[in-house]
């Protein structure tokens, strides 16, 4: 108890630092993602705006590429279109990037003992045999997955033998999205609402509560568990209503309340502990 | 042949030679004939001083000479033997017959062996017996184990086992105040017993006993298989796949292909198709098999018979293996969250035999436990106490620095192996061996491989692997892939590469390279390490993600490789780490009535011996009975405690062994052993020679081959023991004598010939 105290206090405190400084910095991401300066803070810029309510109508996104070498890596999954780096408008995948994601291996790399690429990540899509290297990935926007049969084989293998998937930042009706394409996926899978006693909330933070709200309404965690048993492997888990990597992103620009990045950042972490442990 | 050349010479037998006493008897006129070859030696070198001829030829002619003086005047000093030859009838001589079943081997003659028993002892008024009886008073004897009086009649050379110095004991001992010439052993010498034959010779030796052995049978059989040995684990978890090995010899059949079945109690659990090896060349075939069924189980490894063997009964042989189906634990700390752990685990999830408890450090000072039994379990971190290390069976050091542990949980790992008995792994990882700071450590001498702190991998710095098995990883069962071992080493070219961040540059002395790996430079790294430390064993794993031959896109969603593969190391990791108290049956197969010898060691909780613990072995029979036999500990080695267990009805017998001290529980366990006729008489069932001359020169006495013992009654009148009189033969007129002294004459007319002296 007294560990995960003090390392949620560490998070605020880091949290709060990289938000103080940056914010003195006129919102310099060079410094996050040193390697992508250029495209990192274009895209930060542009999240920046969304975050305003705003939206740039076209984007370039720096795919990334952690070569393989026995270190974490945050993979995020994209769907949709051939992409050759250049969208017309900012792909649903690619919400938050690459600001969140970066943020979020710095952050789990000064909590946890991880092992992490820190300013380098991976975007792939699900039948990309690179996928198979990294057992943890994350999609944002699911509302607005496709699936072709190819990346349908690909994700099913890759769950099946033993990777775990994180849907985040979806609401409303997207909500069926997931499920349809996660039926083509796992036929038989069900989406089981997760009780804060899971072991999910406690592989690191001590999570106690889902009562929460997110940040489009009262959250939910729903999880699908390897042969539809909650007492096996949790193998997908989406957070409804609830947008993790908006927090991350925003978490060193004072825009959002440093709790909210705090208690987003204690979900991240436990997903990427329980998913290496479970 | 030896002895008919000698008797033409000598007129005589050997044996008259080797036990006689060679003197002179010289009368009056022989001092006078000496003088008078003296003379003669005299005036014949003073003739050959000069003369004609050259030198040299007169020296050879005067030595051939003086040679044929020398010879006269010994024969004139009338050379006698002396030698004490027994009274007939009034010495008893031991006759031991081979009533064991190796005796109906039939290779005398296209016979069975038993049949020279039968032609030579069958009855009293012919063959040997008769040569035997009119010469001395005869007490026969059978003998497989231990020696009985007999009448032919008697034998049935049924004996399951031979013992040829409890024969020869027992025999000497039943005659012993009667005056015994000697004894006779009729056998083929395939002695079956454990213990060696110097006790029984030094008691025959010490009384001057000489035994005369008839061996029956060939050297060497003509067509023949024999599966000779085979090494099993006395215990296994149930479920195990083992890779034993199976050790073939053969005569007749060079190159033959024939086929190794494994039985489990009469199920068919394996074939495998050889190649014979060369005939009187053992070779050593590495079997595998699981065994699938809990409790004391009888494996079978047998070859078919081909057409022409002599022997049959020794194409196969029979193991116990005590196949436990209970949960062994193991402990496996990791100091970083890694996807290693998790497909570890979930690898074994579904053995029912292993329990892999976690203990991962996430973050200093902060450790998530999975797979504990109660909510205390190494609710303090990694244990503190022997006590709490030495629960679990296994232990797996994962990606963890030697800093995390304190000097004495360092020693406390080492004495987990050394003392304690229980397996160690380490795996590849930037905190582990060297990299992690264990050269120097306590843990380094108990590992594999060798560690130099100032040889480390370069941070940052990995290499990526290509596995392969080495020639000892192909014959052991822990990194068999596949059902053969050809399909087994396409397994693992077709598997992904992996990492490693740990430079292993070379191994200890007494360690096994089981699996190998290539660098992208070509470089061959040891991946799986393997030695035998004090009681227990360590392992050094090196790449740091053998989750990727489970997760890799080229790996079928339904591919056991990675599962197979870390079943099989845990369940080696835990085999045959013992309990705090540990049967080690001695025999596991005896003949019925015979006692079964076992000893156990005692340890307490931190496996330090116990010498004054109570120790009682409950027996069940397999007629149910119970019986409890005390265990005694043997005063000589520190907590090993034995036992004699007398068994009467053939089948299994349970043995549970408990321990008490100070009226608490140390421990209990059980074993298994068995009281059922064995067919070690067929094995390496032929006529044993050796053994049969040394038994004869050790004391005194004579080998014989079986068709060849025409003189041995004449050769026991001559040992020298028993009622005797003393017998004198002269010597000068031995037929060698004449030959000499024709021979020089010869010689030197000869000689005069060819040099023209003539």
């Amino acid at each position: 108890m007294l560990s995960a105290w003090r390392s949620g206090l560490a998070i605020a405190c880091l949290v709060a630092a990289t938000s103080v400084a940056l914010l003195a910095l006129g919102a310099d991401l060079s410094t996050v993602a040193s390697a992508k300066a250029e495209a990192v803070a274009e895209a930060a810029q542009d999240g920046m705006r969304r975050f305003g309510g705003g939206r740039r109508a076209a984007v370039a996104i720096d795919p990334g590429k952690a070569d393989y070498d026995g270190r974490f890596s945050f993979v995020r999954l994209r769907y949709g279109p051939t992409f050759d780096g250049y969208s017309r408008r900012e792909p649903p995948w690619a919400h938050d990037y690459p600001r969140a994601d970066f943020h979020f291996l710095k952050i789990l790399s000064e909590i946890t003992f991880v092992r992490t690429f820190i300013d380098e990540g991976n975007i792939l899509t699900l039948d990309d045999p690179d996928l198979s290297l990294f057992p943890i990935a994350y999609m944002s926007e699911p509302g607005f997955w496709t699936l072709s049969e190819e990346e349908m084989a690909g994700f099913r293998a890759y769950l099946q033998k033993g990777g775990f998937v994180i849907f985040d930042d979806f609401r409303d009706n997207h909500r069926a999205n997931l499920v349809a394409q996660m039926r083509r996926v796992l036929p038989d899978a069900r989406w089981v609402p997760l009780d804060p006693a899971h072991p999910v909330f406690h592989s690191f933070f001590e999570i106690n509560s889902l009562d929460i709200m997110g940040y489009y309404g009262p959250a939910e965690w729903t999880g699908i568990f390897e042969d539809n048993d909650p007492a096996k492997r949790l193998m997908a888990i989406a957070n409804y209503n609830h947008d993790l990597g908006e927090m991350w992103e925003f978490s060193d620009t004072g825009y959002l309340p440093v709790d909210l990045s705090n208690e987003a950042y204690k979900f991240g972490v436990n997903y990427v502990v329980y998913a290496m442990t479970h | 042949m030896f002895d008919a050349l000698f008797r033409f010479f000598f007129d005589l037998s050997p044996v008259v030679f080797s036990q006689g006493e060679f003197r002179l008897a010289p009368s009056t006129g022989s001092y006078v004939a000496a003088v008078a070859v003296g003379v003669a030696v005299g005036l014949t070198l003073l003739a050959y001083r000069s003369g004609r001829g050259r030198a040299r030829d007169r020296i050879a002619l005067a030595t051939i000479r003086v040679a044929l003086l020398a010879l006269i005047l010994l024969c004139l000093f009338r050379p006698l033997l002396v030698v004490k030859a027994a009274v007939p009838q009034q010495n008893f001589l031991g006759v031991l017959l081979d009533d064991s079943r190796s005796m109906q081997i039939a290779d005398y003659g296209g016979q069975q062996r038993a049949a020279f028993v039968r032609d030579e002892f069958g009855a009293p008024d012919r063959g040997l017996l008769k040569a035997l009886s009119d010469r001395f008073t005869i007490r026969t004897f059978r003998f497989s184990a231990a020696p009985s009086r007999v009448t032919q009649e008697d034998l049935a050379f049924n004996g399951s086992q031979t013992r040829l110095g409890a024969a020869l004991s027992g025999v000497r001992q039943e005659l012993a105040g009667l005056p015994v010439a000697g004894l006779v052993m009729i056998t083929d010498g395939a002695d079956t017993a454990d213990t060696a034959l110097g006790d029984a010779l030094l008691g025959l030796r010490a009384e001057g006993l000489p035994v005369f052995t008839v061996g029956v049978g060939q050297e060497t059989l003509s067509k023949d298989i024999q599966v000779g040995r085979v090494v099993t684990p006395k215990t296994a978890l149930k479920g195990t796949t083992l890779m034993v090995d199976v050790v073939l010899s053969q005569s007749g059949f060079d190159g033959q292909k024939v086929t190794i079945d494994v039985e489990d109690e009469g199920t068919l659990v394996s074939t495998q198709q050889v190649t014979l090896p060369d005939a009187g060349t053992p070779a050593s075939i590495p079997v595998r098999f699981s065994v699938t069924e809990a409790g004391p189980r009888v494996l079978r490894f047998r070859v078919s018979p081909q057409p022409g063997e002599l022997v049959t009964e020794n194409n196969a042989r029979e193991a116990l293996i005590d196949v436990r189906d209970r949960k062994e634990k193991i402990l496996y700390f990791e100091g970083e969250p890694r996807f290693e752990l998790k497909f570890l685990r979930r690898a074994v999830t579904e053995d029912p035999n292993l329990i892999v408890t976690a203990l991962q450090r996430t973050a200093d000072n902060k450790y998530l436990r999975l797979g504990v039994d109660t909510p205390d379990e190494l609710v303090a971190g990694f244990p503190k106490t022997r006590e709490e290390l030495f629960a679990y069976r296994g232990l797996i050091l994962g990606s963890i620095e030697a800093g995390a542990f304190s000097g004495d949980q360092l020693r406390m790992i080492a004495e987990f192996v050394d003392r304690r008995g229980g397996g160690l792994l380490m795996l590849g990882g930037p905190r582990a061996f060297a990299e992690g700071g264990y050269a120097g450590t306590a843990v380094a001498d108990v590992l594999p491989v060798v560690l130099d702190r100032s040889q480390v991998q370069p941070k940052d710095s990995v290499s990526r692997l290509s596995v392969k098995p080495t020639r000892a990883g192909n014959a052991t069962a822990v990194t068999q892939l596949a059902d053969t071992e050809a399909a087994s080493v396409e397994k693992w070219e077709s598997l992904p590469v992996v990492t490693a961040v740990n430079r292993i540059d070379a191994i200890k002395p007494g360690a096994t390279i089981l699996l190998s790996g290539t660098d992208e430079t070509r470089r061959e790294r040891p991946v799986l390490t393997f030695q035998r430390y004090g009681r227990g064993k360590s392992f050094a794993f090196t790449p740091q993600d053998s989750w990727v031959w489970q997760m890799h896109a080229s790996i079928p969603v339904d591919d056991m490789t990675h599962e197979n593969y870390w079943r099989q190391l845990l369940r080696w990791l835990v085999d045959g780490v013992p309990d705090q108290v540990e049967p080690n049956t001695m025999t596991e197969r005896v003949e019925p009535g015979e006692a079964a010898e076992i000893t156990a060691n005692v340890v307490d909780p931190s496996f330090v011996e116990l010498n004054d613990a109570a120790v009682v072995v409950r027996v069940t029979g397999p007629d149910g009975a119970v019986s409890d036999v005390p265990m005694a500990w043997d005063g000589e080695h520190s907590g090993q405690y034995n036992a004699s267990i007398p068994t009467k009805a053939p089948g299994w017998y349970e043995a549970r062994l408990e321990a008490t001290r100070g009226g608490k529980t140390v421990g209990s366990t059980v074993t298994h052993f068995r009281a059922a006729p064995g067919d070690i008489e067929f094995f390496d069932a032929t006529m044993r020679a050796a053994t049969l001359k040394r038994i004869a020169d050790d004391t005194g006495g004579r080998f014989y081959q079986a068709g060849g013992t025409a003189t041995l009654a004449d050769d026991l009148r001559y040992t020298g023991r028993g009622v005797t009189t003393v017998e004198e033969h002269d010597l000068w007129h031995l037929p060698i004598v004449l030959i000499l002294l024709v021979g020089l004459l010869c010689a030197e007319w000869g000689y005069r010939r060819v040099v023209g002296l003539a």
